[in-house]
């Protein structure tokens, strides 16, 4: 775990907190009914660290990491309710982004709310920090964080890489969204020059050339500069994937996905995820569609990364093996709700509700005996207009009647950690006992 | 009818017998090249296999993806004939015994008994009853229920078709049988007439099952059968399976890359590399004490819930080679991180070695092989050729690749390399049933394995 408490920072409150989700319920219309794929999903990200969301099919995890940067398809989908917040990052000031003590020299630090420049005010709650509500920002600014301040990286390469373009000429179009000026100023054009070849450049350096712009740019008075500006490109382009990695960037450029293996196809994403050095990676179970062997790579490539540049990292994944590994908080979700949100360390060890124990349990290991697994009974509600009640009723052994009239909300149980269930002392006492014997 | 009375009078449920013996299988897929589509190689997919599945118990075949595992399990239920060897079907354990020794011997007379045997039990060459009699006894239950049940098709439909080909029951009596064998897998009556998109995942696997065991078979091929399932389903699956197994006496070859589901499952292990057998043997000691790298390496990559928590995840390096050209020696030795100069290397390791490395590979314009130890690389100019030959003898390259290598000498623009020839690893015996194909014995490598 990180250290929050002393971090130090120039602003009134530092958020310990990178993003903020609150209340976010998401339906989608279908024939029988309003379903309720997000439910009034609350967590927080912490700076730098690596949370997790686990939980099966259909139980609204993927939907929750989407609205992060509205991918989300609304319409048809209804957003209902809540907020997503962002604290981005800036370049840290005492440095200049070379990397100090003040940004654990990272180069990075929370930037300052533009009311108030870090005092705190009513805009930023106080914070100093600025905060920019992701669900409601229109196009042109989220288009600015997609990719540069939040990055995700998908579960199938094969299927989130165009296949008609080069590896090289996917690449470039982060450079061209979210770094236009330095690829400009690779081109000796600074940010006061005018004139046809400034605006030539401009316009290729930020993908609003046409056919015309670019017969203009082969002609030899504007040639040169444009293929120094192409050639900042291809480096650039070649870092990021050394980033990850690949032994022969140079090559790969040139390729097309198809050419690419698997595991390959996934560090491009993830060059492609890293490239703008962004503030908080959604990594949607980046590692369901490859081997073991590959898994591991990646995983420890997203590590290292990470702990190089202090990125904060939302994890989504069904592999609870997995999300134990490398994850410094866990939040369980169950037909659209969180239903545990803690430590790690504390979920595993005292998994409090009593999806988090079945699903444990249903995990199998060289301990326990052949047609023992602990199955969970019964299967997955259907999220069209669910009644008041806690969701895992029907399947839960521990049933009362109040959990059939009354939703549970989270609430703490022991320092990090929170469990929405009425019954978990009760419940945690009955049948979670072997496992604790074994993790201790 | 003469064969179906032969077959079904040896194939009494007797627990130490053989139901299938997979030997020496080799499954080559032609590449075809060019106007006239002439075959320029083969990708060795399955390229000699050999183990046995006994009565009642659960074989595992591990391995990464592109490893051969699921071609294999093609070849076992019969659904693509493999190009060498032969999988034989209902014999007992002393006709096992008799097979190995006929297939040893070259003599013509126990060439013309083999014949006979294979007549009777090689599951490609069988004919009229006794074929008929295998497919009704070996069944498989695959990994994508969506495609593997007809969308078109009624629950009854689907789970009555084997009955009503092989002529077991009709009209009521059919639905009756369909009914004891939905609530055999935890379905109901009203299931029976619905589609199969009307279900969940894992309750369409469940109709697989049913499916599968609708003509009471001896064997299942499983084919990765949970692994688009989530945790919670997939354990009420790996329940199922086991009660079917306890209760009816079945057979399962469970190809799958998923080892804490084999570790659960399997009584016997077989971890396939490149279409061959690193390692087999009785899965916990396999996963106790593993002989062969490549096993540990699976096993080091794993996360798994019971593990310390302070132990990491062991990447394996490299990529798995073209099948097309599998290495020699060991076909593991190219990402091996104990591998010694005796294990394989050969020119394609050179080759492999500057497709990665930038520059030199540009410079090269030809391999002329004499065999796949010895062989001539030209380039376009001899700054190049020098540039590789000093570095074959620096400590650019592995030191065992290094120590392998027997000559290097440098002609004009072209490097002539020749490595120690070695011949192809053979399984050898760890310890009672338990084999794998490595050279080293892990208790004196063990401190560079991990």
């Amino acid at each position: 775990m990180l250290d929050m408490t002393n971090r130090p920072s120039g602003l009134a409150n530092s958020p310990a907190t990178i993003a903020s989700v609150r209340d976010l319920t998401v339906h989608f219309p279908s024939k029988r009914g309003m379903v309720h794929a997000v439910d009034r999903v609350s967590f927080e990200i912490r700076d730098g660290e690596t949370l997790g969301l686990v939980g099966e099919t259909g139980c609204g995890k993927s939907v929750t990491g989407r609205s992060f940067l509205q991918l989300l398809p609304i319409p048809p989908g209804i957003l209902a309710q809540g907020t997503v917040t962002f604290h981005p990052h800036a370049r840290c000031g005492a440095c200049a982004g070379t990397g100090c003590d003040a940004c654990n020299s990272t180069g990075r630090r929370p930037a300052a709310c533009p009311s108030c420049t870090g005092a705190g005010c009513a805009q930023c709650n106080g914070s100093g920090a600025e905060t920019v509500e992701l669900l409601r920002l229109p196009e042109d600014r989220i288009r600015r964080i997609r990719g540069d301040r939040i990055a995700m990286i998908f579960q199938d390469p094969g299927k989130a890489l165009n296949p008609t373009l080069t590896i090289g000429d996917q690449l470039s179009e982060v450079f061209l969204q979210h770094r236009t000026e330095e690829l400009l100023d690779a081109a000796g054009i600074g940010p006061e020059d005018r004139g046809l070849a400034a605006r030539l450049l401009g316009r290729l350096a930020s993908q609003r050339n046409g056919s015309i712009d670019n017969l203009l740019l082969s002609l030899p008075p504007l040639r040169g500069k444009r293929n120094l500006l192409l050639d900042a490109l291809r480096n650039n382009v070649a870092a990021a994937l050394a980033e990850t990695q690949i032994a022969n960037p140079y090559q790969i450029i040139d390729r097309y996905p198809h050419e690419l293996s698997g595991g390959m196809r996934q560090r491009v994403m993830i060059a492609q995820a890293l490239a703008c050095n962004p503030d908080l990676l959604i990594a949607d179970e980046p590692t369901t569609a490859l081997d073991v062997t590959v898994q591991a790579r990646i995983l420890e490539l997203i590590k290292d990364l990470q702990k190089r540049r202090q990125t904060s990292v939302l994890y989504i994944s069904h592999d609870l093996s997995l999300v134990r590994r490398i994850c410094d908080r866990v939040a369980v979700m169950y037909a659209g709700r969180v239903v545990e949100i803690g430590r790690t360390d504390r979920i595993f060890r005292n998994p409090s509700h009593p999806y988090t124990r079945g699903l444990l349990h249903a995990v199998p290991t060289a301990a326990t005996k052949r047609g023992q697994l602990m199955a969970i009974k019964g299967t997955v509600p259907e999220l069209v207009d669910p009644p008041p009640s806690c969701r895992f009723v029907g399947r839960c052994p521990h049933e009362k009647a109040l959990c059939r009239s009354k939703n549970p909300e989270l609430a703490q149980i022991s320092d990090e950690h929170s469990v929405s269930c009425f019954i978990h002392d009760a419940a945690g006492a009955a049948d979670a006992p072997s496992f604790d014997e074994k993790t201790q | 009818m003469n064969a179906m009375n032969d077959v079904s009078s040896k194939v009494d449920r007797r627990a130490d017998d053989v139901v299938l013996a997979v030997r020496n299988v080799k499954k080559h897929y032609p590449i075809r090249e060019g106007v006239f589509q002439s075959v320029v190689g083969h990708v060795k997919a399955v390229d000699g296999v050999s183990f046995d599945i006994r009565r009642g118990e659960t074989v595992g075949l591990v391995g990464e993806s592109g490893c051969g595992k699921s071609t294999l399990g093609r070849c076992v239920s019969g659904l693509s004939d493999p190009t060498g060897g032969g999988v034989y079907f209902g014999l007992s354990k002393a006709e096992v015994a008799r097979l190995d020794t006929l297939l040893a011997d070259g003599s013509a007379a126990a060439q013309a008994e083999l014949a006979q045997m294979e007549r009777r039990h090689r599951i490609d060459r069988l004919e009229g009853a006794a074929q008929r009699h295998f497919r009704r006894n070996c069944q498989m239950v695959f990994q994508d229920s969506f495609a593997s049940l007809n969308p078109r098709q009624l629950v009854i439909d689907i789970v009555g078709r084997p009955l009503r080909v092989y002529r077991e029951a009709s009209g009521d009596a059919l639905t009756e049988r369909v009914v004891s064998l939905l609530e055999q897998v935890g379905l109901g009556r009203h299931h029976l007439y619905r589609f199969p998109h009307q279900f969940s995942g894992g309750q369409r696997q469940r109709i697989s099952i049913a499916r599968a065991l609708a003509l009471d078979p001896d064997l299942i091929v499983l084919d990765e059968p949970t692994s688009a399932l989530d945790v919670s389903v997939q354990a009420q699956i790996l329940n199922l399976l086991y009660e079917l197994q306890r209760d009816r006496g079945l057979a399962y070859l469970f190809v799958t890359h998923d080892l804490s589901v084999v570790h659960h499952m399997a009584d016997r292990l077989v971890t396939m590399y490149l279409g061959r057998v690193a390692e087999s043997g009785d899965t916990n000691t396999v996963f106790e004490t593993p002989q062969h790298p490549y096993t540990r390496a699976l096993i080091a990559a794993k996360p798994d819930l019971n593990d310390d928590e302070g132990r990491t995840m062991q990447a394996l390096e490299g990529r798995v080679p073209d099948p097309a050209r599998p290495p020699q020696g060991c076909r593991f030795h190219t990402r091996c991180a104990v591998a010694t100069p005796m294990c394989g290397w050969e020119v394609d390791d050179v080759v492999r070695w500057l497709e990665s490395s930038k520059g030199v590979f540009d410079a090269l314009e030809g391999v002329d092989r004499t065999n796949a130890f010895d062989a001539a690389l030209r380039f376009s100019s001899e700054a190049a050729a020098r540039n590789l030959a000093s570095t074959l003898r620096s400590d650019a390259i592995p030191a065992a690749m290094q120590q392998a290598l027997e000559d290097v000498t440098v002609s004009g623009g072209a490097v002539r390399v020749r490595f120690r020839e070695v011949p192809e690893v053979e399984l050898t015996e760890r310890g009672p049933g338990h084999h794998a194909a490595c050279l080293i014995n892990p208790s004196h490598s063990s401190s560079g394995a991990n």
